[in-house]
């Protein structure tokens, strides 16, 4: 893992053990998007997986259906 | 095991924190209380910007003798003087704030005389740029036109420096905090004079600031339309071993610049329309802990006052209480530009000052403080509650799935990880879930950390009272359940302040445990033993908050457990009205 990744990761872990029990959790997806962003950043890197996450977040929300959501193994060139 | 390893860290990091508390009350040596300083001492110190070329305002050079002459200042919301040795402004106090919530303490200082503990003062001036002009010094008495400085009757000081030149501060006040000053020169002489008018704000002390987390206290002001925040430590790093002190300056466009405190503020207000060179400084002096704070204005260019002529500069100087419709009216009235920005809104300016409104509007509805908190707090919750109800009806649809999650859980009883999956491939096929995502709860946390910002920061809040045993929304809770609510006569927090819980804070710390039991726990075993000990850490950590702020969060809480009953009620009604309509 490269240092921004291991950064990211460690502040996405910080968020779920601190930041996440006061404000709930409340992911409509499985995994949550939290274990999805550690995920994402440890597999794809920090770029990529930040930007997998960004993309999830912003489908968490109540006009989306969520459920099962892993994180892709191979990202299809955009 | 690695769980078992966090918790014992976090027991280990916890027992730090209070052993080094009092360990550092107990054993270090504490900071002397700041010397006396006595009248009779001579007090000589040369302020280093005196000789620079372009001016700039230095340091006090002598003491004012306390009890040297002095032009009374009354006013509706202020009162106080004006040394008229040195024209030195500082003596003001606010009529309608007390020190503490006693009707009878003190009033609240917000200039503070020299020979006082807390020095903070205003002081106008000239730097010459014709060799041996006389110009006013801290020495310097002057002659005031009238005994009493009111809105009603303005009064001009003057001083005449035996070569041609009569120095005149021209001074008003209106009825709220604001004083307007001319600096004016008359030219009696034969030659033309160039002068630089100059103003300060000067605090030779450290104050106790409270948090530099939330709030920001100390020297600030608005350049070319942008807002700076200089800390006192800052001010202290950037300005040692600087010329001048300079830990700040920036060439500006009007704007204005002062020191504020939490809910004071002291500031120099220029006309404009003119160029001048702001600057914060950290200078030595003879009083106090030994080093002053300084924020001043000189004009960038020198003003030339040709034989017979009289040179005039207008600086306003406001002193008093940082309420948002004074400080609004005040910026209308005179175009200051965000001067409602001494009020430390922070990084949410757009959403928290609209709340900040809002809850001053309810306050003087309501009358009390505390209700305009509940009463917004509802507010609040009405409007996220589509949302919230959106997720929690199909709370309601969940009961239909029931049985099929059972299945699930039962096929992989042993694999937490897989049943999860499972359980939203489901919620996903039926088109329920009972979570509202991750994205509604990001867009609500910049509203709620505005509103804890806001009711941390407001002068509303400021000894307002509560019912029961809270006199003070502003201060903490003075309860403690650590001596029995007071029947025990010891206060465990000289050993900790970590020993000082309060009634509130249990009753917060109980219905957040309350608000967590209705939500389903997180798959992640140490997300969910973190769950449980949030309740628990709170309760301490929000124990020393403004019980203001303690009263919201509980509040905030038991609706939201409400809301959540209330909706997952209706979500069940409509299959008991079926069922009972086939009998």
């Amino acid at each position: 893992m490269s240092p921004a990744a291991k950064l990211l990761s460690g502040s996405i872990r910080a968020y779920e053990l601190i930041l996440r029990p006061v404000i709930g959790a409340n992911c409509r997806f499985y995994p949550s998007c939290s274990a999805y962003a550690r995920e994402a950043v440890c597999t794809h890197g920090a770029f990529k997986g930040a930007m997998l996450a960004g993309r999830r977040i912003l489908s968490c929300h109540p006009w989306h259906p969520g459920g099962y959501d892993p994180v892709p193994q191979n990202i299809p060139e955009a | 095991m690695d769980q078992k390893r966090l918790f014992l860290a976090i027991a280990i990091s916890l027992a730090i924190m209070v052993i080094f508390q009092v360990v550092i009350d107990k054993f270090l040596p504490h900071p002397p209380p700041a010397p006396v300083v006595t009248l009779a001492q001579p007090q000589h110190n040369a302020g280093p910007a005196q000789a620079t070329a372009a001016g700039a305002p230095g340091t006090a050079q002598t003491v004012p003798a306390a009890a040297g002459p002095r032009l009374a200042i009354d006013a509706p919301k202020l009162s106080g003087s004006i040394a008229l040795t040195g024209a030195v402004l500082d003596d003001i106090q606010l009529k309608e704030y007390h020190e503490t919530i006693s009707k009878t303490s003190p009033l609240v200082q917000i200039l503070g005389r020299r020979d006082g503990d807390k020095p903070t003062f205003v002081q106008f001036g000239w730097d010459a740029v014709t060799p041996n002009t006389p110009v006013p010094t801290d020495s310097t008495l002057w002659t005031a036109s009238a005994p009493k400085l009111t809105p009603a009757t303005p009064v001009t000081l003057s001083w005449n420096n035996g070569a041609g030149l009569t120095f005149q501060l021209a001074l008003a006040i209106d009825n709220n905090f604001m004083f307007t000053v001319h600096q004016q020169v008359i030219n009696h002489a034969s030659a033309a004079v160039q002068l630089y008018p100059w103003s300060r704000v000067v605090r030779d002390y450290t104050p106790q600031e409270k948090t530099t987390y939330i709030l920001h206290e100390g020297p600030l002001g608005v350049f070319n339309n942008t807002l700076k925040e200089i800390s006192y430590k800052t001010t202290k790093n950037d300005g040692t071993n600087t010329p001048g002190g300079t830990a700040f300056s920036e060439t500006s466009n009007g704007g204005w610049l002062g020191i504020t405190d939490k809910y004071w503020l002291n500031a120099l207000i220029p006309d404009q329309s003119e160029n001048l060179s702001g600057a914060v400084r950290y200078l030595p002096t003879e009083l106090g802990d030994g080093h002053a704070y300084q924020t001043d204005f000189i004009t960038t260019a020198a003003q030339t006052i040709a034989p017979g002529a009289t040179g005039d500069n207008l600086m306003r100087v406001f002193t008093g209480a940082k309420l948002i419709d004074t400080l609004d009216a005040y910026g209308t009235q005179y175009g200051i530009p965000s001067f409602d920005k001494a009020i430390d809104f922070g990084w949410f300016y757009f959403i928290t000052k609209p709340i900040f409104f809002a809850l001053d509007w309810l306050n003087s509805k309501i009358g009390n403080f505390g209700l305009a908190i509940m009463v917004f707090t509802i507010g609040v919750k009405l409007l996220f509650f589509p949302l919230a109800n959106y997720s929690y009806r199909s709370m309601g649809k969940m009961k239909a799935v029931a049985p099929k999650i059972k299945l699930i859980k039962e096929k992989y009883k042993d694999d937490n990880a897989k049943v999860q999956q499972e359980t939203m491939a489901l919620y996903k096929a039926e088109k329920i879930n009972p979570a509202s995502g991750c994205l509604p709860m990001l867009v609500q946390i910049p509203v709620f950390f505005s509103l804890y910002k806001v009711i941390y920061i407001t002068i509303e809040m400021r000894q307002a009272p509560f019912y029961g045993w809270i006199h003070d929304l502003s201060a903490p809770d003075p309860t403690n359940i650590f001596n029995l609510f007071g029947l025990i006569p010891f206060d465990p927090s000289t050993l900790s302040p970590f020993l000082a819980v309060g009634a509130l804070p249990l009753i917060m710390g109980f219905t957040m445990f309350l608000q967590q039991k209705l939500n389903p726990a997180p798959p992640d075993p140490v997300q969910a033993r973190m769950f449980q000990f949030m309740p628990i850490i709170f309760t301490f950590m929000l124990a020393r908050f403004p019980a203001g702020l303690v009263l919201y969060w509980t509040w905030n809480n038991l609706l939201t457990v409400g809301q959540q009953w209330l909706i997952m009620r209706r979500a069940a009604a409509p299959q008991q009205t079926r069922q009972l309509a086939k009998t």
